[in-house]
């Protein structure tokens, strides 16, 4: 999908001779383009809910919450035997971790997160207190093994203290930055998908279109191309109104 | 949890001990009830949403111990002796008693809570009557008050039982002369409260134990006591009846929605109605009447009394 974005991008941008991005460019753009929409199918989902919960949603093809979910569920991964690191009795989690979807104790058992301010409360409580069958975490910095954490939060503490191992996580990944990859030929960029550091947009086909008018917003604002960055989002409105 | 075989129930696999699944078909535990609701009651479409487990958790737990002390009296019974300190330490589950008997041959003879025999603390004093003080400014007490000393000792005696003041009854001395109420008619002012002839006991709740009067001396106890059914926060051996499993799902979204901001008052009295309508079920359900066993009790009514 990356190269026919690229090219309507491109064929946008030559267009009364706007203006011209660089492969290196392109990348920068489609990387924030994509998160940007990554983003969006949560709050969308959350909207989408909402609709539901006032019965403005229907079933099957019109089932809106469930087609957004799947999108989102493409991106969900399992990483199964977190480390343990007995300094800071913490297990460290994957680096690719946008939202923490299930933690797993023994495969079946569900920890559940739990508020830092809330936790010492949790724990002395006697009716509630956290143990093998009800187990609690909660997410705290980064742990000694990983000084240069990507995520803000990158390690889990769990209660109750004696669980050292077998924490699994079920967890919503970033998207793999997109990478439009190329050889030189006279001059020109020629696209070369077999290149080792490829990689193409992860959403759906369905979004060709929003990551184009995405990345032309970008574009227009480098090229300082008002008409191209006002088409864009001009389109981008027409696009989401009709969606919602 | 999931069914298991015949093979499994029987013989638990052939495992020891080979009795732990008898029975517990009747039950539902705790994790099957937290998870049943947090999936079947917990949702962006359903009136409950965003809960925390251990929420449910805590609710869920209330409630089993609300039932306990309502409907399902699960009596747990302990047997133990008592020695020359006239003591029974509560069992680590105990939350109020049934009945407390003595055991003789088999037989279950029933104590009744006598509350003049009491317990006390004693301040230590010096001989000028000043009262003893450790280091730390803190009153010293005695080991066993006066109280205490004197119902180790056998005293009081307990009104009108086997063991009198005089001849073996309780009676009044008058000029010299003793007078006792049989030969003078009824047991006036007797007070039935107390009037039993079996030994007596007083639960000190603060202390945690049981003291007995001096009859008991030697004897074996059997204490029939009512738990919270925490199994002393086990929460693996948490069940319930599956009875009275319904209350407790409609116990818990009360809990919540009565706790929850921004819920309708309406929604919150319909779950609260809920929960009272399904406790009454689950009182009747658990009351365990049966037709074949109410018809030998009416039996009685043919009866001659004499």
């Amino acid at each position: 999908m990356i190269n026919e974005v690229r090219n309507t991008v491109m064929a946008i941008l030559n267009k009364d001779n706007n203006g011209y991005v660089t492969p290196e460019e392109f990348n920068l753009f489609a990387k924030q383009a994509q998160l940007e929409l990554f983003e969006e199918y949560f709050y969308d989902y959350k909207n989408a809910l909402n609709l539901q919960n006032k019965r403005l949603s229907n079933s099957g093809y019109a089932d809106i919450p469930k087609q957004l979910a799947e999108v989102i569920d493409l991106f969900t991964k399992k990483s199964t035997g977190l480390t343990y690191v007995g300094g800071t009795t913490s297990f460290t989690l994957p680096t690719d971790w946008y939202t923490l979807n299930v933690v797993y104790y023994n495969t079946t058992t569900e920890v559940e997160r739990v508020n830092q301010n809330k936790i010492n409360q949790l724990v002395m409580s006697n009716i509630t207190a956290p143990t093998t069958t009800y187990p609690a975490y909660y997410l705290t910095g980064a742990s000694n093994s990983t000084p240069t954490p990507t995520s803000p939060g990158n390690s889990i503490i769990v209660y109750p203290s004696t669980i050292i191992n077998n924490i699994d996580v079920l967890y919503v990944r970033y998207p793999s930055d997109p990478k439009w990859t190329y050889n030189t030929v006279s001059g020109s960029p020629v696209f070369n998908q077999s290149a080792a550091d490829y990689q193409d947009f992860e959403l759906p086909l369905s979004d060709q279109d929003t990551l184009v008018f995405k990345i032309l917003e970008y574009a227009g604002v480098n090229i300082r191309e008002a008409a191209v960055t006002a088409f864009a989002s001009q389109e981008e409105a027409i696009n989401d109104q009709k969606e919602t | 949890m999931a069914y298991i075989t015949n093979y499994q129930y029987y013989t638990n696999s052939g495992t020891v001990p080979q009795n732990a699944n008898w029975g517990e078909y009747q039950y539902v535990s705790l994790k099957d009830i937290v998870n049943n609701f947090m999936l079947m009651y917990v949702g962006d479409d359903k009136l409950v949403n965003n809960v925390t487990r251990y929420n449910v958790l805590f609710h869920a737990k209330r409630g089993i111990q609300e039932i306990n002390y309502d409907a399902l009296r699960n009596i747990k019974v302990l047997q133990q002796s008592v020695g020359d300190d006239l003591r029974f330490v509560l069992p680590p589950d105990y939350v109020n008693y049934v009945r407390i008997s003595v055991e003789k041959d088999g037989i279950l003879f029933p104590l009744h809570e006598n509350s003049q025999i009491n317990y006390a603390t004693e301040y230590l004093k010096d001989n000028n009557g000043n009262l003893l003080f450790d280091q730390n400014g803190e009153v010293l007490e005695e080991e066993l008050s006066q109280l205490d000393r004197d119902r180790l000792a056998g005293l009081p005696k307990q009104q009108f039982l086997d063991s009198g003041l005089r001849y073996g009854q309780w009676g009044w001395c008058v000029d010299g002369s003793w007078y006792f109420s049989y030969g003078i008619g009824g047991y006036y002012g007797l007070d039935t409260s107390k009037a039993n002839v079996n030994d007596s006991f007083r639960i000190n709740k603060q202390s945690g134990v049981i003291n007995f009067s001096s009859g008991v001396n030697a004897q074996s106890i059997v204490l029939e006591y009512v738990s919270d059914g925490m199994e002393n926060g086990d929460d693996d051996s948490v069940t319930i009846n599956k009875l009275a499993e319904d209350y407790i799902y409609s116990y818990v979204r009360w809990a919540i929605l009565d706790n929850k901001i921004d819920t309708q008052e309406y929604v919150v009295r319909r779950a609260k109605k809920e929960k009272m309508a399904k406790l009454r079920n689950a009182k009747i359900r658990l009351s365990n009447m049966h037709s074949g066993r109410l018809l030998m009790t009416l039996r009685g009514r043919d009866k001659w009394i004499k």
